[in-house]
């Protein structure tokens, strides 16, 4: 089982993970990443700030241009991938178990993640 | 509607990343702009530069004209040689920026950005009344490919194309009994040439000098590349550092300006005054103190006040840095080693001044 079997991603290119223990990862999908290009730069939230679905909670910078991350569902920031203020390039390698961008909890009701999509889905709906 | 260049199929079947450009269908990057600039800086890359503008200009008084339009002394520019010019308005204001080549008596090249192509011939027409001349373009004809990089003269030479010119000269030569005009000028700070072939030659062109370049590891290169190779080099582009409310003057282009020129041409009065007694603004290099990167329009404070504007901004591969070109008022305060601050992101970032090209142009070849 791939890990873009059990993602959700927003039209927006953020994908959600839910973890074992109930939090949720959050990232960008891997189309986001090549149409982006070279990502030198990220600014990620700190631990502990709230979001609502919706809201830029970080900015990727490609060689081309700065972009906002929106979050994909309401939620209270647990972690960082701090590792990525030193190598954002990771982010060119892996969007997920190098890449990732923060944890969260999500603190919205279910019905948040009916407008995301399943990776198979966000993928044919790009074509 | 999107223009596509000569060479549009080839990009695609390279897999470049395509983008609208100045109303063009072009690659922005083939594989990594990073990897891609370091290519040209280490190496040797192609680019498709064919959206850019060529006019021709004739006519017995061609030169009279040309004197005319640009500050720049085209008395003095000798056969075969290239001089960077601007194309000011008479309050100073740039319609654009060009290279104009002498390629025989009362026989002139212009090179234009693909972006200002119709306002320069607007212009240029406009200014011809009364000047026995004809303007020309032959944009849609031409394809012009750029090999740029340390191995460009070693390339040229293995391919047969021994032209031994200097930097900004231009020589005719032969391919294949394909006729091309070659010039050893780019805009990537790189010693490097820029080829104009007839846009049914092209694709063979370009395939020729990916082939005879691979043992020197060619590579195409995208304007992603070509846009990060210039920023370096603190090279201007129209529509971000140049513009028709800016002077050559206030944009640090005085270098390029001669004090001696005889004849009058649009603009001069403005740009002597403003050369004696110096300007409000000034183009400024800026190296970013965090990794945080300047971004065009981006605000710029000093000492707490907004001073001035970004123009361009990006990361530069070389020196590991983000760095900037801003517009700033002419303060003395504001020099080289002086911190001031970019308003990214609703917060402000520390930047040092520096000296401008960010990194060391190795463009200029002379006999």
């Amino acid at each position: 089982m791939t890990i873009t079997e059990n993602i959700l991603c927003s039209k927006s290119h953020e994908y959600l993970l839910k973890n074992d223990d109930e939090t949720y990862t959050i990232g960008l999908t891997d189309y986001a990443v090549e149409q982006l290009g070279d990502i030198v730069f990220l600014e990620l939230p700190e631990v502990g700030v709230s979001f609502s679905k919706g809201d830029t909670f970080a900015t990727v910078e490609s060689v081309k241009a700065a972009s906002e991350i929106y979050m994909p569902v309401s939620g209270k920031i647990l972690e960082v991938n701090t590792v990525l203020a030193d190598t954002p390039e990771l982010l060119n390698e892996d969007v997920y178990e190098k890449g990732w961008l923060v944890k969260i909890k999500a603190t919205g009701d279910g019905s948040e993640q009916d407008d995301l999509l399943e990776y198979e889905d966000y993928k044919e709906e790009l074509e | 509607m999107t223009k596509e260049t000569f060479l549009h199929e080839k990009h695609v079947q390279l897999g470049a990343k395509m983008v609208d450009f100045a109303g063009w269908h072009m690659p922005v990057q083939y594989t990594s702009i990073i990897e891609e600039h370091n290519t040209v800086r280490n190496a040797v890359g192609l680019f498709d530069v064919s959206h850019m503008g060529e006019v021709f200009v004739s006519g017995k008084d061609s030169l009279d004209f040309l004197q005319k339009i640009v500050p720049q002394d085209i008395s003095k520019l000798a056969y075969e040689k290239a001089v960077y010019c601007q194309l000011p308005k008479p309050d100073g204001g740039l319609i654009d920026d060009l290279i104009i080549y002498k390629l025989g008596i009362n026989y002139y090249l212009i090179i234009c950005n693909a972006s200002r192509i119709d306002e320069d011939l607007n212009w240029m027409v406009r200014n011809s009344k009364g000047f026995d001349v004809t303007i020309d373009n032959q944009s849609h004809n031409y394809s012009l490919l750029a090999v740029q990089g340390p191995k460009a003269d070693a390339l040229l030479r293995k391919m047969g194309l021994d032209t031994c010119q200097e930097s900004f000269t231009i020589k005719p030569a032969k391919l294949r009994n394909r006729k091309l005009l070659i010039s050893r000028t780019g805009y990537t700070g790189e010693d490097g040439y820029e080829i104009l072939v007839e846009n049914r030659h092209s694709e063979e062109l370009w395939d020729k000098i990916l082939e005879y370049g691979k043992p020197y590891g060619i590579k195409p290169i995208g304007l992603g590349a070509r846009d990060t190779l210039r920023l370096e080099a603190a090279l201007h582009l129209y529509g971000n550092d140049l513009d028709e409310n800016t002077t050559p003057v206030e944009a640090g282009l005085s270098w390029s300006i001669p004090k001696d020129k005889e004849a009058d041409y649009n603009g001069k009065s403005v740009i002597m005054e403003q050369l004696k007694n110096g300007v409000n603004k000034k183009l400024i290099g800026l190296k970013m103190l965090d990794k945080n990167i300047a971004r065009h329009g981006y605000d710029v404070y000093f000492n707490g006040e907004k001073a001035g504007v970004i123009t361009s901004g990006g990361v530069s591969p070389v020196l590991g840095a983000n760095i900037a070109l801003a517009y700033v008022k002419n303060i003395k305060e504001i020099c080289t080693g002086a911190v001031v601050q970019v308003m990214i992101r609703e917060k402000l970032h520390d930047a040092e001044v520096v000296k401008r090209p960010f990194v060391e142009k190795r463009n200029k070849v002379k006999f």
